[in-house]
């Protein structure tokens, strides 16, 4: 496969930009986002663990990003500075105008809304408000399995909608 | 390993145990069904982290290794291509540039930082398939030069450009014993690769 280093240089930047966001989005560190990043990439491809029957790749990095990210904020006490500024909202229409991608944004924003209220609920503290699962099931006073069931079922129902919205 | 059921979702956002990673994986290489729900999953948790808004500015670079994932800092002002790119990658379509990026992850690579007693920090990326290097370096002279030892041969493979951290792409290095940052008649920072 050709391999054109401004290309690279380009992609690579490009996700690095976005992967970086996610990280921090979850340890609201810059540095501790860098290495989630660092760690997460490194784990991929040094293993060349990643095959295109696999799923897209950007989807796939970002996951793997904010899993790193995720485990470095449940292994250490950063997690305690960071609660303070963690919010469960939603992103509203004025959040679309800065989000790495406003068009996306918007049409998420819309698929949000157009959820059923306990599956938008569930979506919004899991994902904006880095829950965990026991968590959600604390504070919403739901049994654990019931949030497992219903979060997975409001990201399939998210990803039908979007997909329906794709031209 | 039964399907992944709910739990495809779930991984997706990052919420399956952490030690359950590999066997999700392994699970996921031998099983079309799940693949293609955690893909989906994939591509609608991304489209979340789509709302998400840039990292700020930082006040100050850290001395080292942003080289890759802070260079990102630089696309933010890359402006129109860049918001192009986020906006198809968000829907899970490969922008063509990743034709590139494919070609690295799926290619096994590795990476070594050079030392230097010279205030010089740089690291090399590099095909374990010898097909590419990619040399970052900060706190080097302009003109710095990367050289590259091989069995019998030693090559020049051009100067390092740009700064902060500036960076120099190397087609088919074959397998480097040895990356030296070149300046002035001397030797920089050098690194092995280990492939």
């Amino acid at each position: 496969m050709a391999l054109e280093g401004p290309a690279f240089e380009l992609a690579y930047r490009a996700h690095a930009g976005r992967l970086r966001a996610v990280a921090y989005d979850v340890l609201r560190d810059r540095l501790a986002a860098e290495d989630a990043v660092h760690a997460a990439l490194v784990r991929v491809w040094s293993a060349g663990a990643y095959h295109p029957e696999r799923g897209a790749l950007l989807p796939f990095l970002i996951a793997c990003v904010r899993r790193e990210a995720l485990g470095a904020l449940r292994g250490t006490a950063r997690r305690t500075a960071r609660e303070r500024r963690a919010s469960a909202g939603r992103p509203s229409s004025a959040d679309d105008i800065a989000a790495l991608d406003p068009i996306e944004a918007r049409r998420v924003r819309h698929a949000l809304d157009a959820l059923p209220g306990a599956q938008r609920d569930v979506i919004l503290r899991a994902y904006y408000g880095h829950r965990t699962l026991a968590e959600i099931a604390t504070e919403t006073n739901v049994p654990l399995g019931t949030v497992k069931s219903r979060l997975a079922a409001a990201l399939r129902r998210l990803h039908s909608a979007l997909s329906e919205g794709s031209p | 390993m039964n399907h992944l059921d709910d739990d495809a979702e779930l991984y997706a956002l990052g919420l399956t145990e952490p030690d359950r990673g590999p066997e999700i994986e392994a699970h996921l290489a031998g099983c079309e069904p799940c693949r293609a729900r955690v893909a989906a999953a994939e591509e609608a948790a991304a489209s979340l982290a789509a709302t998400l808004p840039p990292v700020p500015d930082a006040p100050a670079r850290r001395a080292w290794w942003p080289g890759l994932a802070a260079a990102a800092a630089v696309v933010f002002a890359a402006g129109a291509a860049f918001e192009a790119n986020a906006a198809r990658a968000a829907t899970g379509r490969l922008v063509a540039t990743d034709t590139a990026l494919l070609a690295i992850a799926g290619s096994h690579f590795g990476h070594t930082t050079l030392v230097s007693d010279r205030g010089v920090t740089a690291k090399a990326l590099y095909a374990r398939d010898g097909s590419w290097m990619y040399v970052i370096a900060r706190g080097a002279p302009p003109g710095t030069h990367v050289t590259l030892l091989r069995p019998h041969e030693v090559r020049d493979a051009g100067a390092i450009a740009g700064d902060a951290p500036a960076s120099l792409f190397v087609r088919d290095p074959g397998r480097v014993i040895e990356v030296d940052l070149v300046g002035g008649g001397r030797v920089l920072a050098r690194g092995k690769p280990a492939f």
